[in-house]
């Protein structure tokens, strides 16, 4: 029997924040081999923290990112602040979940609708789809709209936001100002319950994988910035012990680093581990509309993410809505914090998943050496053993249409190409030979 | 460039680029001028201009993180029947696009001459 050889090379991945590469080849029905490329980590984010004084890290940090600005800034914040052991008002910590809800909103909203839709209604991109989707995607207009309001009000502008500070923040709106956002968030939860249902009305490939999901978890809520690191494998730690039980490899082909679970393997970060692992911390509103659309948990097959997704929109919105229902602005808006020497870590919820930071600084507040770990970094090794199983049943699709279902597998996992890297060239290549 | 507009009267906004962001900011406006570093294979510091309007306006070819970018953003608003009356797009030809680094020192003459250019063009 020959053996037939096909090469599957993604030149540009389309639709990922940033780009991507893609290598696959498949020879018979194995896959020979999997790489998905990515160059440059975030290492020069963590060369250029150095020397810098503490106070400057929200602003440095929320540039590694343009779409989760605020996910660097609360990692950074939270890992500096337990460092010093920095106490904030109550207030505080409920306006940067808030700060949190507004960017979940607009980030799930632009990979939903976006991003992933795309894939799922047979469209090219999300161009092609709005001419027979309009209404789809203006509702996806004005729901990232809410979510920018939300980040902008508290952030101090539209984009690199300024105000969230270690300590506090350097202003903080009024009780009105949060007020005004009443109706279109209601809007919103009305719109994100819709996005929801409508992403039950797609249709899934049969794929499910035993993922070792990880997330935050936390005594009493669903989690964004606090809680202990937890996995559907027994683990249970604090931020502290993250590097303890997990490690990066590098991994020859690319110039990020593949995380690992120490002595297992790949593991899954984002909306999916966050759902499958704090389910009960969700709202009611939002487990109802899970069970409505029979997302039961566990959730193994990554293409209902999109559903996932949705749930957490309404979460979002829920979540924004409560919080300004009780919000009275601090006592305090932001503590003095002196300088003094000291490391802290710290995990909080990117809309993609966790992202890990490590600080040390010396007695005069600057830091010495900074980690940042970012959600899609962790992701990869994860995508790739994806795509080594899902990549199988594709032999029999054409070229062209293989690479795209590939493309829409790595897209499962709104991956943050700009924080695991620079820039990831995607390169599907195929060749066909008999024998060889 | 936003804060020399801003000191001749100009109304400027700084955004990511990304595209629903974008069409919601010109939402309203009859004419917008959208400035960015773009990568065509000019050289260092050239400035082009299009007409956002046309619907030859060049694909994006991504330099930065934006998902979805400028041409995106014109493609998407002509579907929804969201583009200003007059739309126009400067690309000053960069060297980096690393998120963190300053705008190259050797593109004040560039970004000055499109200052200057938009401030004309708003008189007329």
């Amino acid at each position: 029997m020959s053996s037939h050889t096909k090469t599957i090379r993604v030149d540009t991945l389309a639709r990922v924040e940033g780009e991507g590469a893609l290598y696959i080849k498949l020879a018979g029905e194995r896959v020979v081999d999997v790489k998905l490329k990515i160059y440059e980590p975030p290492r020069f984010f963590e060369a250029l923290l150095r020397g810098r004084h503490f106070s400057e890290a929200p602003d440095i940090t929320a540039r590694i990112c343009g779409i989760c600005p605020i996910a660097y800034q609360m990692s950074a914040i939270h890992a500096i602040e337990r460092a010093l052991g920095t106490r904030i008002d109550p207030a505080v910590r409920l306006l940067r979940r808030l700060f949190y809800c507004g960017e979940w909103i607009e980030s799930h909203t632009l990979h939903v609708y976006m991003l992933h839709a795309p894939d799922f209604l047979g469209y090219q991109d999300a161009i092609a789809m709005a001419r027979d989707h309009r209404a789809v995607v203006e509702r996806a207009l004005r729901l990232k709209k809410i979510g920018n309001r939300i980040v902008t009000l508290l952030g101090g502008r539209e984009i690199h936001p300024i105000s969230a500070a270690v300590g506090g923040f350097y202003k903080v709106p009024r009780k009105q100002q949060l007020q005004e956002l009443v109706e279109d968030l209601k809007w919103a939860l009305d719109a994100s319950l819709e996005t929801a249902r409508w992403s039950a009305s797609l249709e899934f490939p049969d794929f499910e994988q035993g993922y070792e999901f990880v997330a935050l978890r936390h005594p009493d809520e669903y989690p964004f910035n606090e809680g202990r690191l937890v996995s559907n494998r027994g683990l249970d730690i604090d931020a502290a012990e993250y590097e303890d039980h997990f490690v990066e490899l590098h991994v020859k082909h690319s110039n990020a680093l593949h995380s690992v679970v120490r002595g297992r393997g790949s593991y899954l970060v984002g909306p999916l581990a966050r759902f499958n692992l704090n389910f009960d911390k969700l709202p009611e509103v939002a487990q109802q509309v899970a069970r409505e659309i029979k997302l039961v948990i566990p959730v193994k097959n990554p293409f209902r993410s999109i559903m996932v997704r949705g749930v957490e929109i309404v979460f979002a919105c829920a979540e924004a809505l409560r919080i300004i229902r009780e919000y009275e602005p601090p006592t305090v808006t932001r503590v003095e914090v002196p300088n003094q020497a000291g490391v802290g870590q710290a995990i909080t919820e990117a809309p993609r998943g966790i992202l890990y930071h490590r600080y040390a600084m010396d007695e005069k507040g600057l830091i010495i050496a900074a980690k940042i770990i970012p959600p899609t970094s962790q992701n990869q090794k994860r995508i790739e053993d994806d795509l080594r199983d899902y990549a199988v049943r594709l032999m029999a699709w054409p070229l062209e249409e293989a690479s795209w279902k590939c493309e829409q597998a790595i897209r499962n996992y709104d991956p943050c190409i700009s924080c695991a890297t620079h820039s990831l060239k995607v390169t599907v290549e195929r060749a066909e030979a008999d024998g060889v | 460039m936003a804060d020399r507009l801003r000191d001749l009267g100009v109304e400027a906004e700084i955004r990511s680029g990304e595209a629903l962001d974008l069409i919601e900011a010109w939402g309203g406006a009859d004419h917008v001028v959208v400035v960015d570093a773009v990568e065509t294979g000019a050289s260092f510091g050239t400035v082009r201009l299009w007409d956002g309007g046309k619907a030859s306006f060049p694909a994006d070819k991504s330099v930065s993180t934006h998902g979805l970018g400028v041409s995106a953003a014109i493609r998407l608003a002509r579907v929804l029947g969201r583009l200003p009356d007059r739309l126009q797009v400067y690309g000053i030809e960069g060297r980096r696009f690393e998120h963190g680094t300053e705008v190259s020192p050797e593109l004040k003459p560039a970004v000055e001459h499109v200052v200057r250019q938009i401030n004309a063009a708003r008189r007329l």
